[in-house]
């Protein structure tokens, strides 16, 4: 049985009349261990789907769904307290910023120990010991005297690791990565990464990992799933799907990073814009920028059909095409 | 060999900041000594992490602060020591894109009024003639004639940097400084940019100072590549010198840090530890010694000078037992 189950997840926002689907027709699954990517350009429903699955879009959006489970528990019908149990505990989420993820009046320490007291009841020595230990397990360099450093005193890379520590304080099933590195340096990033997969390892947390970086997903992720415009368009196996791509914007999207197009004086581009609340083509999302467009794109949307261990949402899938490397 | 544009010699820019009351200042040295040249129409990139220098020596390209001590040249002028009519004149050679188009526009005016700026201080045209070379420019960077009246907000962030970068070329400068220009945006936009500005460069013949963190980015526009660390140069040839065969364990621990795609495919693996040191109190000998895998005594005491290795410049003492 998977970790984390999610089937047509659909998050709204808006009138009732109007809606404008963020997320749409969304599944998703999860293992025990398993680091699983999502990839896809801003405005392409990442975060909102992992908000809405912890709950935390409470008054905002609707959500509607056909499952929507963690660990055998029903996330949709589930009381406000029993899921403030699980968030935080069994699922845990590392935001962007370090930096405003952390409160600036309370030292690292006391904001680690906070996470100890509510869901593990721990007191005294034991919940200093195991603040230590945490700090220790993220490699923060002198842990005993950082323990009572404010945020402001600490690098964004040292931040993160603190951020890290908090998340897995209560040894989740499940931690939520949503743009890890991307406001760090590259060799911190590296680090901060590498730190990740191995908690991931040594844990067997399942991790998932929101990017919009591919590079960062090939090197670590085992399975992938790229969005666009609130509907995962392609989901498979790394390195199978970066090696041959089958939907057209999996391929656009790899294509256009510079790596690809080695000693070219041009980067292959895809044209136009991420369609936005209000342009929402009729038929498939893609179709305004896709090349290999045909006329029933423009008025059916695709389905999600099935392709090996993965799957994709596409009329003319790229399946016979030996993708160039 | 086309003219040399740009040429640096030893640039430094210090600040001193204030450690508190009956303390004595402390001095950070953002642009430690810098030199380097660029001709016209190629470019030129500026690697490195945050704070060592890369936005310090922008700044100083583009007149925006007076170097320290040194000198710089542009375009046949020298900014520290040029007579003042000279300098103005220069403003006009020298143009900048920022990395957050957001911030870098106007909110309250219109396109075409941001775009016609420069021409109205900088020459004498019309009215009339200003509106027909600001849409002759929006054409070619790619947006629609009426554009002209619309506001910022009403466009996404990837056309906002092209209206940036159609104001940086409204004076047809002979030097662009781009500072990490698409680190903003998302990467099927980051292409049309980057295809954007080697198109103008094409046409226009404009010399580019690229400052990037992103290595592949660079690896796509540069010609040249200056990788910098704590405000100096540690390593600095041409593109294919330093992706080819990086000496310097830095540039090699940014190669690998860089992800890839294709990670097996990786030329050179390295791991550093630990995280920039304080530009307050830098370390002795070697900035870079505390983190290098390859640090030996040497490295503490002296403080490695640029030199020739391999027909490139570096700064390390043991480059070539690096390979």
């Amino acid at each position: 049985m998977s970790l984390l189950e999610i089937k047509n997840l659909s998050v709204q926002f808006g009138r009732k009349d109007a809606p404008f689907n963020a997320v749409e027709g969304l599944d998703l699954t999860v293992n025990e261990g398993e680091l699983v990517g999502i990839v896809g350009e801003s405005g392409s429903g990442k975060s909102v789907t992992m908000m809405a699955m912890m709950g935390l879009l409470e008054g905002q959006g609707r959500i509607v769904a056909d499952k929507l489970s963690f660990d055998g528990k029903d996330l949709l019908t589930i009381s406000a307290r029993e899921r403030r149990k699980i968030v935080g505990k069994d699922i845990a989420m590392i935001f962007q910023d370090p930096m405003t993820s952390l409160n600036p009046s309370y030292t690292v320490g006391y904001q680690i120990m906070e996470v100890l007291k509510v869901h593990q009841g721990l007191r005294g020595a034991a919940l200093k010991a195991r603040a230590l230990e945490l700090m220790q397990m993220v490699e923060i360099p002198a842990a005993e005297s950082r323990l009572s450093a404010y945020p402001h005193q600490l690098s964004g890379g040292m931040s993160q690791r603190v951020v890290i520590a908090m998340a897995i304080a209560c040894k989740p099933k499940l931690l939520i990565a949503d743009e890890p590195t991307t406001a760090l340096d590259v060799t911190i990033q590296a680090q901060i990464m590498e730190l990740l997969v191995s908690l991931q390892k040594s844990q067997n947390m399942a991790l998932i990992m929101i990017t919009h970086d591919l590079a960062v997903i090939a090197e670590v992720a085992q399975r992938v799933a790229v969005m666009y415009a609130g509907q995962v368009v392609e989901m498979g196996a790394v390195p199978g799907l970066f090696r041959q791509p089958v939907h057209p914007y999996t391929e656009a999207l790899l294509s256009s990073i510079p790596e690809h197009s080695k000693g070219a004086s041009r980067l292959s581009t895809l044209p136009g814009i991420v369609p936005g609340q209000y342009d929402r083509p009729a038929g498939c999302l893609l179709s305004p920028r896709c090349p290999y467009v045909q006329p029933n794109c423009r008025q059916d949307r695709p389905a999600l059909s099935p392709h090996g261990e993965g799957a994709y949402r596409c009329h003319y899938p790229l399946l016979n095409k030996e993708t160039a490397r | 060999m086309s003219e040399t544009v740009l040429r640096a010699r030893d640039l430094t820019r210090h600040y001193e900041v204030s450690q508190g009351f009956m303390k004595p200042n402390g001095v950070v040295r953002a642009l430690g000594g810098v030199s380097f040249e660029l001709a016209a129409g190629k470019t030129l990139a500026v690697v490195g992490e945050s704070g060592c220098g890369k936005s310090t020596l922008a700044r100083a390209l583009t007149l925006i602060e007076t170097p320290t001590s040194g000198s710089l040249e542009l375009d046949g002028v020298d900014v520290v020591a040029g007579a003042k009519a000279d300098i103005r004149s220069l403003r006009s050679k020298v143009q900048m894109v920022f990395q957050n188009p957001y911030a870098s526009l106007n909110p309250r005016q219109k396109i075409g009024v941001q775009l016609a700026e420069p021409l109205l201080i900088n020459t004498d045209l019309t009215a009339a003639e200003r509106e027909a070379r600001v849409k002759e420019m929006m054409s070619i960077v790619g947006l629609r004639p009426e554009h002209y009246y619309r506001y910022p907000h009403m466009f996404s962030g990837g056309q906002r940097q092209r209206i940036a970068i159609a104001r940086a070329m409204m004076l047809r400068p002979k030097i662009v400084v781009a500072d990490e220009p698409t680190s903003a945006l998302d990467v099927s936009i980051q292409a049309q940019v980057l295809n954007l500005f080697m198109d103008l460069q094409q046409e226009l013949g404009t010399a580019y100072v690229f400052i990037s963190h992103n290595l592949s980015v660079v690896e796509h526009v540069a010609d040249d590549v200056m990788v910098m660390y704590l405000g100096r140069t540690v390593e600095m040839g041409s593109k294919a010198q330093i992706y080819g065969a990086p000496r310097h364990p830095y540039t090699r621990a940014l190669l690998s840090a860089t992800p890839s795609i294709h990670p097996e495919d990786r030329r050179v693996k390295i791991k550093i530890e630990g995280e920039l040191p304080s530009p307050l109190n830098p370390p002795t000998g070697c900035a870079f010694h505390k983190r290098c895998p390859f640090a030996k005594a040497r490295c503490q005491e002296e403080v490695p000078l640029l030199r020739e290795v391999d027909g490139h410049q570096v700064a390390c003492h043991f480059a070539e037992e690096i390979s």
